[in-house]
């Protein structure tokens, strides 16, 4: 029964979203969208789950004295300074506390990381050059193609660079790109049904 | 200029040269930016989903409308806390398994509308050489099948299906090197963008100190 | 006998296909309506792939052998957690950043069985940082069963399957704090992955982790293949319950998305030919509003 039954739960709702496709009925399609409204507040209390883990692990490694404990409670206490800013102090609306450290300090947080991904990018591309296959090979000599042909030196070089660029995008890229769609969109597709018949039962944990 | 702006910025300006510090090594300013980012977000999340999530969602229907039936899956969600039992944590599959159904419901039609049907449909391109583009019909409509030929597991990549897995997977390195080289240009404008907040919080300092 | 029964389902298909009329694209009200019938290819797409993959699943049942071919980048995942084990360093399962609603999280989930089974074995560190809260519980159970089904349920550390944040760059950045600090000597990557994925695999390199990644993801592919030493490309992060498991039902499953993809290899050359010959009903089949 602890293993039936969500079995048993997951093929009907998920039968039932298959069919949502094929159903435009409105009064369906209302019920379709109110149902999936109830995920997202599963998701909300779900994340009950999650801050009882960062409390759970944190919270031992600083009772442990693990290494760099210090920056545990750094993490705690910002946890806690967020929640906080915004159930204590005006909520989370635009020139609140609440979305003033979000524009202040995690959006320049979060923004310095993703520019990091310049420098990562180009010590990844100087790796990349180091050409140890004809696969390789064929990945670094067309990245290096789309990159002139991408500024105006390409241009410069050759005045055809930007359009031969194009070419690279709209033909062999193009069919690498449908054929790992078409392949993973298959590869999903049965292992959605596997779920769906309860085959594959991986989400459910063991006994 | 006040002063509360001055002070936020540069505390950003602080945040963004201890993220930065990681290019040298990992050091203890990094540390703790990292630390804080993640917990900051941590909270930032909770306090977005309740009330993006449970109060419009949840109580304001209930309380105010009396529509009830918001309550399942409320009911669902506190099933999760199952999980803090080792007795209990099984009710926790109930509505993991719901969520589950529904996501899996939702993919199935669209993986193979959007990427199945859809591509096939853009991809059945008449081939002709009255003009070059028919051509590179041609060469699209090798490329897709020598790709989706690699993926082919119960045969043994060998003779014909060999060769043309192989010319498969060299169209793909062929797009994953397009994909590499586009992206290059874009990553770097990521960190021209933060390099500019730098200049401009330096702008705004020597403006407010020395009026200049 | 195989290839006779092989083109009797693609004629049947195409028969099908061809003998049917057109659709109608016209705009009209279907407010009102319990079937749309602009999507009746989708329908009957979807059924011929269930009653294929169903067909194999129960042919793979009744014991009939499978060959599966080798997928180098699976094969890879016990030689780096063997790696780690000798260096005496720990193994980091990084499962993508989408939800448990993701097929491509659930292929993670799978290949994180797997993979707590092997470093149980070994008794090896698993460090699991997650980016979902519903992919906590699942990861926890998959973890703990694999120690268990390695004999090995006191070797799991409940602490090492830790929630970092939603916030891909903030879990970017948890992780490779981890990465930097408890330097696992094994890095396997599957799953969802966006942007953060170039800043994971190159941090693991900085690292010197052995490397192996897998995703459908088509923009990420390039950097995974860049920066690790294994990539699993699309599909074959898919196919990886079947190979990691050799479970004959799980097996039958790919050689039915195997005969999926010949008869769209043959859908496709047709369309083609029948595009050039200016037959234009095929293709209209196919077409999706």
């Amino acid at each position: 029964m602890r293993r039936e039954i969500p079995i048993a739960i997951c093929f009907l709702a998920g039968i039932f979203y298959t069919l949502e496709l094929f159903i435009p009925h409105r009064q369906v399609l209302s019920i379709f969208e109110t149902v999936r409204q109830w995920a997202q507040i599963l998701i909300a209390f779900a994340y009950v789950l999650a801050i009882a883990n960062i409390l759970r692990v944190n919270f031992h490694a600083i009772q442990k004295n693990q290494r760099d404990w210090p920056y545990k409670v750094v993490l705690i206490v910002s946890l806690f300074f967020m929640i906080t800013l915004g159930i204590f102090f005006g909520g989370i609306g635009e020139g609140t506390i609440f979305d003033w450290v979000y524009y202040h300090a995690q959006y320049p947080l979060q923004s310095t990381m993703f520019a990091l991904l310049a420098f990562f990018i180009a010590s990844a591309a100087f790796r990349a050059f180091r050409i140890r296959t004809l696969e390789a090979a064929l990945l670094a000599v067309t990245a290096v193609l789309v990159m002139i042909g991408r500024v105006p030196v390409g241009e410069e070089l050759w005045n055809n660079f930007p359009d031969f660029t194009e070419w690279i995008m709209n033909v062999p890229q193009l069919a690498g790109k449908r054929a790992i769609m078409i392949g993973a969109a298959l590869g999903a597709i049965s292992t959605a049904l596997k779920v769906l018949t309860g085959l594959e039962r991986t989400y459910l944990g063991g006994e | 200029m006040d002063l509360g702006t001055i002070i936020w910025n540069t505390i950003a300006l602080f945040l963004t040269v201890c993220i930065f510090s990681f290019l040298y090594k990992d050091n203890p300013f990094y540390k703790f930016a990292e630390h804080l980012v993640v917990g900051v977000s941590a909270g930032y999340f909770a306090i977005i989903l309740f009330y993006n999530g449970f109060v419009p969602k949840v109580w304001i229907p209930v309380t105010t409308r009396g529509e009830w039936w918001y309550l399942l899956p409320a009911i669902l969600g506190v099933m999760t806390w199952t999980r803090f039992s080792k007795k209990w944590a099984w009710i926790s599959r109930f509505s993991i398994a719901f969520y589950m159904g529904i996501a899996v419901g939702v993919a199935l039609p669209l993986e193979m509308q959007q990427r199945v049907v859809k591509q096939l449909h853009a991809t059945m391109l008449p081939v002709h050489f009255m003009d070059i583009q028919g051509f590179w019909n041609l060469l699209i409509i090798l490329g897709v099948l020598c790709g989706l030929v690699y993926f082919f597991f119960s045969v043994e990549h060998k003779g014909a299906v060999g060769g043309a897995a192989r010319l498969g997977i060299w169209i793909l390195m062929i797009g994953f090197g397009a994909g590499f080289g586009l992206t290059v240009m874009g990553r770097i404008s990521l960190l021209a963008d933060r390099i500019q907040f730098m200049r401009e919080w330096y702008l705004m300092v020597t403006q407010a100190l020395w009026g200049a | 006998m195989k290839v006779i029964s092989f083109i009797r389902v693609l004629f049947f298909f195409l028969y099908f296909l061809l003998i049917a009329s057109p659709l109608s694209f016209a705009q009209e009200d279907l407010s009102q309506s319990w079937f749309n019938p602009h999507r009746v290819n989708m329908l009957i797409f979807l059924i011929f792939f269930f009653a294929i993959i169903i067909y194999f699943i129960d042919r793979a049942k009744k014991g009939k052998s499978l060959f599966i071919r080798r997928i180098a980048g699976l094969d890879a995942i016990e030689e780096a957690v063997g790696r780690a084990t000798e260096m005496g360093k720990p193994v980091l399962f990084i499962p993508g950043i989408e939800d448990i609603d993701q097929i491509q999280t659930v292929a993670a989930m799978i290949i994180l069985g797997n993979v707590a089974k092997m470093v149980a074995a070994y008794d090896t560190p698993l460090f699991v940082p997650i980016c979902r809260p519903m992919v906590v519980p699942v990861a926890e159970e998959r973890v703990k069963e694999g120690y268990a089904s390695a004999g090995r349920p006191d070797a799991y550390n409940r602490d090492n399957v830790r929630y970092i944040s939603d916030e891909q760059f903030a879990y970017a950045a948890g992780v490779q704090g981890i990465m930097l600090r408890d330097r696992p000597a094994a890095n396997l990557m599957f799953g969802s992955f966006f942007a953060e994925s170039l800043m994971l695999a190159e941090t693991g390199f900085l690292t010197g982790a052995i490397q192996v990644a897998g995703t459908a993801n088509i923009h990420q592919l390039p950097f995974f293949v860049v920066a690790c030493d294994y990539t699993i490309i699309g599909e074959e992060l898919f196919a990886s319950s079947a190979y990691l498991s050799k479970e004959p039902k799980l097996l039958g499953s790919l050689k039915g998305s195997d005969l999926t993809k010949a008869i769209i290899i043959g859908i496709l050359a047709l369309g083609a030919i029948l595009e050039t010959l200016g037959i234009t009903q095929f293709t209209r089949w196919f077409f999706i509003e």
